[in-house]
C-alpha cells in the first residue's frame, strides 16, 4: 500500500506544528445487496484513499460536489462511521506523525514484528477506530460536530437547556444549578441568552438553532469541530452571522476546524488550506489563496469558473458537460477524465468510456450484446450486427470521439460482429508537489492559462 | 388601488402594485406588499431576496399558483402580453392557455414538478397536445380540413375517448394516427435535444426518478420551452443543483433564451449567479421592492441600505474574515404592519422618519430606483427627522 | 411553499420556568384535540363507559360468588325493558340485561387494558430491536411479523382460542398473541426514520450511550403513532372479542357483551329484542368511542398536520 507520503516525499504532511488530525489512506465503502440473500455484488467507494493533516489552530476547507466524498469523509472523521481502510489518527506529535508515516511507507507484508507492534502502539494510543477506552473518551470530548440541518439536528421534544447541557451531564461535568449557569454561559458566547433557555428548538428561526447547535458543541470545550455544511441552509445575512460568530469562537478557544462545504466563497473565506475533493479522492489540497490564485487542477478550475466570486470578474463562467463516474466502478486513471476540458491522452482513457459513449449515441447501444474485460482498459465488445462493429470502430477513429481519446487508442480490430479495443494503460493518479504544502493529483504539470 | 400604468413599447409584462395576503393565526401577513416593475421582451430580470421577500410568491402569481385560501389576493395588476390581459383576475380558460404556452415557469425541485409516473415523452407530450395541435398535424403530414379531420385532432390533443380510440385503430385512420405519434415523438426528441440531451430517444423513454439531477432538470426546461413561450419564470431552478451542473444549465437558459428571445423572470437568493444570469435586477425585502436596475449597475454602486448589507455580507476575496458584514437583527413580522420602512428596524441610518411612512420606488440614476428616504427624503419632514449617510451626496 | 412567511416570536424579557413551559406544551396538545367536536363526544363516551366499568359494585349488586357471571333470576324469564326490577329486561335464562350491560363493560375493560399493555410493550420492543439492529435481526423479526400479517387476524385468534378451550382468559392470550405485530411493524417503521435525523448522531458525537439514545431521542419521537394505534385498539380489541365470544369460545353464561349477544339471538325472531340489541350497542359504542378520540389523536399528533399549523 503506497501513501502520499511516499510519492510526493512526505511533503502531503506537517512539516512541523502539532498534528491534531492526521487523515491517513482513509477508505470507506458501502456494500451494495442484491438478490434475495442480500449478496454482496460491489461496493460503493464513498471515500477511496484520502490523506492530508490538519494542524492544531487551523480550519481546513474540504470542498466538492455531491457524491466526492466530503459527507463520509467528515463522519470518519466524527467517529460516526467506521473506516473500512486507511485511519484517522488524532491528536499526533509532529514526531509521532513522522514515526507513523515511517512505518506506513512500509508495505504490510514485508513490516517486521518490532514495526507491527510501533503500528499497534500507535493505533491503540491515536487511531479513532482503535482507540483505549481512555482514549477514546478523551477523542470523544475533543471532537465535536455541527450539522447542516438545524432543524434535524435538535430533538425537537428537548428545551434548549437540556439539548445544550447534554454533553456536561453525559460526561458528569455538571449538575443542577451549576448545569444551568453553564448552558447560559454558552448561549451567551453564541449571542443568545438566558431567555432561551426553556423553549423548544420550532420556536427558533434557522440560524438561531444553528447557534444553539454550536453552543451544544463547545460544551465540553473540545479541540476540533467538524462542521459540516453549517450554513448552507441558511440565507446570507444570518450566514454572514454565523460565520463571524465561528470566527470569533475559534479565536476565542483556539478552535480547529474541519469546515465542510460546497460553496467556494464560503471556505475561500474561512478556511486556511483546502482540500478539494472528486468522486472518493483528493483532487488537490494547498494553501486557501494559492489554490484560488493558480489553481493546479482542473476540476478545481472548472469548480472556481462554475462559482465566480461576486466581485471578481476574472474567471469568466462556465459549467461542465459529461457525466460524473459512478462511485461504484471509479475509473482506473484520473476520475475527472471524463468531463476535463484539458484531458490528454494519458489520463487513463478505458473501456468504460466506450460503453459510455455507445450509451450516448441514438440506436448503438441496443445492439451490445455483450463485453468481455480483460482488463479495465482492452475488451471485446460484441454486437448484434457486423455493421454496428464496423461503426463502432469508424466512429472510435473520427472526430466523434475526443482527440485525446483517439490518440490513447492502441487497438480497435473489427472480426463480424466483434471488436477488440485496447487503451493505453495508465497508474491511478497520484499528487504530486506543486509548491510548498501544495499537491494535485493532475498528469498535467501546468495548466494553460484560461 | 393604483390603475396599471402605461406600458413602454417593448414590454411584455407589467406589475403594478401587487398585493398577496395571507390569512395567519394572528392576522394577516402581507407576503407581497405593492410590488411594481415591467419585463421587457426578451430580457432577463431577476428577482432576488432572502427568505420570506416575497419573491416565490410573486412569481407564482403569474400562473395563479398561490393557493386562495390561505392567500388573498389583496390588490394590483398583472399585464400581460400585447393583449394586455391581466393575469390576477383572468378566468381560468384563458388562464389554461396561457400557461405552458406563453408563459412557462420551471421551479426549483424538478422531481417535484415532474410527474413521477409519466415517462419524459408523456410529460413533453402534455404541452405539445394541449397548445400545438395544428403544428403536430402538419408534422404528421395531414391537412387541416379533412371530413375525419375532428378525430385526429383529438388524437393529437390526447383527448380521444373509448370509442373514438377505437374508430382510430381501424385502417383507414390507423396509419395517419400512427403518423401522428411519430410527429409528436420527432418534437419530443427536437425539444429534448435543443437542451443538449445526449441521445433524446432514449431519454423519452426514462421515467424522471431513473435521471440525474441536472437531466431533470434539462427535461423541465425542454417542457417549458416546448411552445417557445414569451415568458419563462425561472423559481431557483438551480438551487438544489451541483455548482458546475448549475453553472451548465444557466449557460443553457441563457442560450435558448437568446435564440428564441424569450423573457425571463429568474428568482434567486444567489447575487453572485444573479451577476451572470441577469440583465437588470430587482432585489426585494418584507414583500416590496427596495431597489432595482441593470445588474452591473445595482451591484456595483447599490444604493439602498440593504443591498448594501447583503453585499457585504457575502463572503469573498474581498472581506476579511469574521468581518462580514452581518445585517443586525432579522426580517419584521409582517402581519398587519403600519407604514413605514420595513427595513428601519434593521438600518444604521434609520431615522424618525423611516418609520412615518412607506418610501416609494423612484429613479436615482436612469433606469436605477430605489425606495429610501435617503435619496427621496419626504417634503414634509424635519430636516432632524430625514436618515444621512455619507456614502449619499445631498 | 418556502415563501409563506411564519414568523414565530421569540424575544420574552424573562425566562419561563422549565416545568411551566412543558405544562404549556400539554395543555396545547390537550386544547387541540379538544377542539374537534367528534373527539369530544368519543371522549365523553369513554368516560361514561370507563365510569360505568369501574363502578360497576356500586351500580348493581355484584352476583356472588363471581360477580362475572350473569345473575339467574328464574321467576323472571324473557321480562322485556321496563320491568320493575329488570331495567333492560332479562335474557332466556332470568339473567338481567342491565346488569349484563354494567359487568360487561368490566371485562371489556380488563380486555382491551391487558391485551393493549401486552401488545403495544412486546410489539415496541421487537419493533424497536429490528429497527436498532438492522441487518440479519431486523431480516429475522421481520419476516416473523410478515407471517403473522399474513394470516387475518380474526381467524389466526380464533384458531388459538379453540385450540387452547373456551375461556375468557383463553381469548385475551389468543388476542395478545395475535395483535403484537402491527406495534413492531409500526416502532420499526418510526425508528427507521427517526434515526435518519441529524440529532441521533449528535448525541453519538456527545458520547451518550445507546440506551439513553434510545430513550431520549428515539423513543419520544417515534412513540405517537403507537399511542394513536393503542388508542384505537382499545375499541378493536373489544370488538374482536365480542366476536370471538359470540361464536362461543368464552364460557356460557359470562357476564359479557358477546356472550349475551349469542345468547339472546335466538329470541330475535320471536320478537325479544332486548337481550341481544343493548349489548351489541354496547359494543358499537365502545368501539366507535376509541376510534373517535383515536382519529383525533391522530390529528393532534401527525407530525404532517403539525407542520400545516
Amino acid at each position: 500500500m503506497t501513501t502520499v507520503t511516499e510519492r510526493s516525499g512526505g511533503a502531503a504532511v506537517a512539516p512541523q506544528g502539532d498534528i491534531l488530525l492526521g487523515v491517513r489512506d482513509l477508505r470507506r465503502y458501502f456494500p451494495i445487496r442484491e438478490g434475495a440473500l442480500q449478496r454482496v455484488v460491489g461496493h460503493v467507494k464513498a471515500v477511496d484513499g484520502v490523506s492530508f493533516d490538519l494542524r492544531r489552530g487551523q480550519t481546513l476547507g474540504l470542498v466538492g460536489e455531491s457524491g466526492c466524498g466530503k459527507t463520509t469523509l467528515g463522519r470518519c472523521v466524527s467517529g460516526l462511521s467506521e473506516p473500512t481502510g486507511g485511519g484517522v489518527y488524532f491528536d499526533l506529535t509532529a514526531e509521532r506523525a513522522a514515526q507513523l508515516d515511517r512505518l506506513l511507507a512500509v508495505p504490510e507484508a514485508e513490516r517486521t514484528d518490532a514495526q507491527r507492534a510501533e503500528l499497534d502502539a500507535l493505533g491503540t494510543a491515536h487511531r479513532v477506530d482503535l482507540l483505549t477506552r481512555q482514549a477514546w473518551r478523551r477523542f470523544r470530548r475533543n471532537t465535536q460536530v455541527v450539522f447542516q440541518d438545524s432543524f434535524s439536528s435538535l430533538n425537537p421534544r428537548q428545551l434548549v437547556r437540556d439539548i445544550v447541557g447534554r454533553p456536561l451531564r453525559v460526561h458528569r461535568e455538571a449538575s443542577g444549578s451549576a448545569l444551568r449557569e453553564r448552558v447560559v454561559e454558552l448561549l451567551d458566547q453564541v449571542g443568545l441568552g438566558r431567555q432561551h433557555l426553556n423553549r423548544y428548538p420550532h420556536q427558533f428561526s434557522g440560524g438561531q438553532r444553528q447557534r444553539i447547535s454550536i453552543a451544544r458543541a463547545l460544551a465540553l470545550d473540545p479541540e476540533l469541530v467538524v462542521l459540516d455544511e453549517p450554513t448552507s441552509a441558511l440565507d446570507v445575512s444570518v450566514q454572514a452571522q454565523i460565520l463571524n460568530l465561528l470566527h470569533l469562537l475559534q479565536q476565542e478557544h483556539g478552535l480547529t476546524y474541519l469546515f465542510i462545504t460546497h460553496d467556494l466563497s464560503v471556505v475561500r473565506h474561512m478556511a486556511d488550506r483546502i482540500v478539494v475533493m472528486y468522486v472518493g479522492r483528493v483532487a488537490e489540497a494547498g494553501p486557501t489563496e494559492q489554490l484560488f490564485a493558480s489553481p493546479a487542477h482542473p476540476y478545481t478550475r472548472a469548480l472556481l469558473q462554475a462559482s465566480p466570486d461576486l466581485f471578481d470578474d476574472s474567471t469568466g463562467f462556465r459549467g461542465l458537460e459529461g457525466t460524473v463516474p459512478d462511485p461504484a466502478r471509479p475509473p482506473a486513471g484520473c476520475r475527472f477524465h471524463t468531463r476535463c476540458p484539458l484531458v490528454t491522452a494519458d489520463c487513463g482513457w478505458e473501456v468504460d468510456d466506450v460503453v459510455r459513449w455507445l450509451e450516448e449515441e441514438p440506436g448503438m447501444f441496443d445492439e451490445l450484446a455483450g463485453v468481455e474485460r480483460g482488463s479495465a482498459f482492452d475488451a471485446a465488445l460484441t454486437f448484434g450486427s457486423d455493421d454496428a462493429a464496423r461503426r463502432l470502430v469508424a466512429a472510435l477513429r473520427s472526430d466523434a470521439v475526443p482527440q485525446a481519446m483517439r490518440d490513447a487508442l492502441e487497438r480497435a480490430d473489427v472480426t463480424g460482429a466483434r471488436v477488440d479495443v485496447a487503451f493505453r494503460p495508465v497508474d491511478e493518479v497520484e499528487l504530486t508537489r506543486r509548491g510548498p504544502d501544495h499537491h494535485a493529483a493532475c498528469v498535467l504539470e501546468d495548466l494553460p492559462p484560461v | 388601488m393604483t390603475p396599471p400604468r402605461a406600458p413602454a413599447a417593448d414590454v411584455i409584462a407589467t406589475v403594478t402594485d401587487l398585493r398577496v395576503h395571507f390569512r395567519a393565526k394572528g392576522g394577516t401577513v402581507h407576503a407581497v406588499d405593492g410590488v411594481s416593475f415591467d419585463i421587457r421582451d426578451g430580457e432577463t430580470l431577476g428577482l432576488v431576496g432572502e427568505t420570506g421577500c416575497g419573491k416565490s410568491v410573486t412569481a407564482r402569481s403569474f400562473l395563479r399558483l398561490v393557493p386562495m385560501p390561505p392567500g388573498i389576493a389583496a390588490g394590483g395588476s398583472i399585464m400581460f402580453g400585447p393583449e394586455r390581459v391581466d393575469l390576477t383576475t383572468a378566468d381560468d380558460r384563458t388562464l389554461r392557455r396561457i400557461r405552458g404556452d406563453r408563459i412557462a415557469m420551471i421551479f426549483q425541485d424538478p422531481a417535484k414538478a415532474l410527474n413521477p409516473a409519466l415517462t419524459v415523452r408523456d410529460q413533453i407530450a402534455e404541452v405539445f397536445s394541449e397548445h400545438r395541435v395544428p403544428d403536430v398535424l402538419a408534422r404528421a403530414g395531414i391537412g387541416p380540413a379533412t371530413a375525419d379531420g375532428w378525430l385526429l385532432r383529438r388524437r393529437a390533443a390526447r383527448r380521444a375517448r373509448l370509442p373514438e380510440r377505437f374508430a382510430l385503430a381501424l385502417p383507414p385512420l390507423r396509419s395517419r394516427s400512427a403518423a401522428i405519434d411519430r410527429a409528436l415523438d420527432d418534437m419530443i426528441a427536437d425539444a429534448l435535444a435543443e437542451t443538449q440531451i445526449p441521445n433524446p430517444r432514449k431519454v423519452m423513454d426514462r421515467y424522471p426518478h431513473e435521471l440525474s439531477g441536472g437531466m431533470r432538470q434539462r427535461v423541465m426546461i425542454s417542457q417549458a420551452l416546448a411552445c417557445n413561450p414569451a415568458l419563462l419564470i425561472a423559481d431557483e431552478p438551480t438551487t438544489a443543483l451541483d455548482v458546475t451542473v448549475q453553472a451548465r444549465i444557466i449557460e443553457l437558459i441563457r442560450d435558448l433564451q437568446q435564440r428564441h428571445d424569450t423573457a425571463v423572470l429568474y428568482i434567486s437568493h444567489d447575487l453572485s449567479l444573479v451577476r451572470w444570469v441577469c440583465d437588470r435586477v430587482a432585489v426585494m425585502y418584507a414583500g416590496r421592492i427596495v431597489e432595482a436596475g441593470p445588474t452591473a449597475q445595482v451591484l456595483a454602486d447599490p444604493q439602498h441600505p440593504y443591498t448594501r448589507g447583503l453585499l457585504a455580507a457575502v463572503p469573498s476575496a474581498t472581506h476579511r474574515r469574521g468581518e462580514l458584514v452581518a445585517i443586525e437583527g432579522t426580517v419584521p413580522e409582517l402581519i398587519d404592519p403600519p407604514p413605514s420602512c420595513r427595513f428601519a428596524g434593521r438600518c444604521a441610518h434609520a431615522a424618525p422618519a423611516c418609520r412615518r411612512r412607506d418610501p416609494i420606488l423612484a429613479p436615482v440614476a436612469d433606469g436605477h430606483e430605489v425606495a429610501c428616504f435617503l435619496h427621496h427624503p419626504p417634503d414634509d419632514a424635519d430636516a432632524d427627522d430625514l436618515p444621512t449617510a455619507d456614502w449619499v451626496a445631498r | 411553499m418556502a415563501d409563506i412567511p411564519r414568523r414565530v416570536p421569540v424575544a420574552a424579557p424573562l425566562a419561563e420556568s422549565a416545568w411551566r413551559v412543558r405544562a404549556r406544551r400539554w395543555r396545547e396538545l390537550l386544547t387541540a384535540t379538544l377542539a374537534n367536536p367528534t373527539t369530544v363526544i368519543g371522549l365523553v363516551l369513554i368516560i361514561g363507559m370507563l365510569a360505568v366499568a369501574l363502578f360497576a359494585p356500586l351500580l348493581t349488586e355484584p352476583n356472588t360468588p363471581d360477580p362475572y357471571q350473569m345473575p339467574r333470576d328464574w321467576g323472571a324469564l324473557n321480562e322485556p325493558p321496563g320491568t320493575p326490577g329488570h331495567l333492560l329486561g332479562t335474557t332466556n335464562t332470568g339473567g338481567d340485561v342491565l346488569y349484563g350491560i354494567i359487568w360487561g363493560a368490566r371485562t371489556s375493560l380488563r380486555l382491551s387494558l391487558i391485551v393493549v399493555s401486552i401488545t403495544a410493550v412486546v410489539g415496541v420492543a421487537v419493533g424497536s430491536l429490528a429497527g436498532f439492529s438492522g441487518g440479519r435481526i431486523d431480516e429475522i423479526l421481520m419476516r416473523i411479523v410478515d407471517v403473522f400479517l399474513s394470516i387475518p387476524e380474526l381467524i389466526f385468534a380464533l384458531a388459538i382460542a379453540a385450540v387452547l378451550g373456551p375461556s375468557f382468559r383463553n381469548i385475551i392470550l389468543a388476542l395478545a398473541v395475535v395483535f403484537w405485530v402491527k406495534y413492531a411493524r409500526i416502532m420499526r417503521a418510526q425508528i427507521i426514520h427517526i434515526k435518519k435525523n441529524d440529532y441521533v448522531d449528535a448525541a453519538r458525537v456527545i458520547g451518550d450511550s445507546g440506551w439513553r439514545i434510545y430513550a431520549t431521542d428515539v423513543l419520544p419521537n417515534s412513540i405517537t403513532p403507537v399511542i394513536v394505534q393503542a388508542t384505537l385498539d382499545m375499541g378493536h380489541i373489544v370488538l374482536v372479542g365480542a366476536t370471538l365470544s359470540f361464536i362461543g369460545l368464552a364460557e356460557a353464561g359470562l357476564a359479557e357483551w358477546g356472550v349475551l349477544v349469542s345468547e339472546g339471538q335466538a329470541g330475535i325472531s320471536a320478537g325479544r329484542w332486548w337481550a341481544s340489541t343493548f349489548p351489541g350497542l354496547m359494543v358499537f359504542l365502545w368501539a366507535l368511542a376509541f376510534n373517535l378520540v383515536g382519529d383525533g389523536l391522530r390529528d393532534v399528533l401527525d407530525p404532517r398536520t403539525e407542520s400545516a399549523r
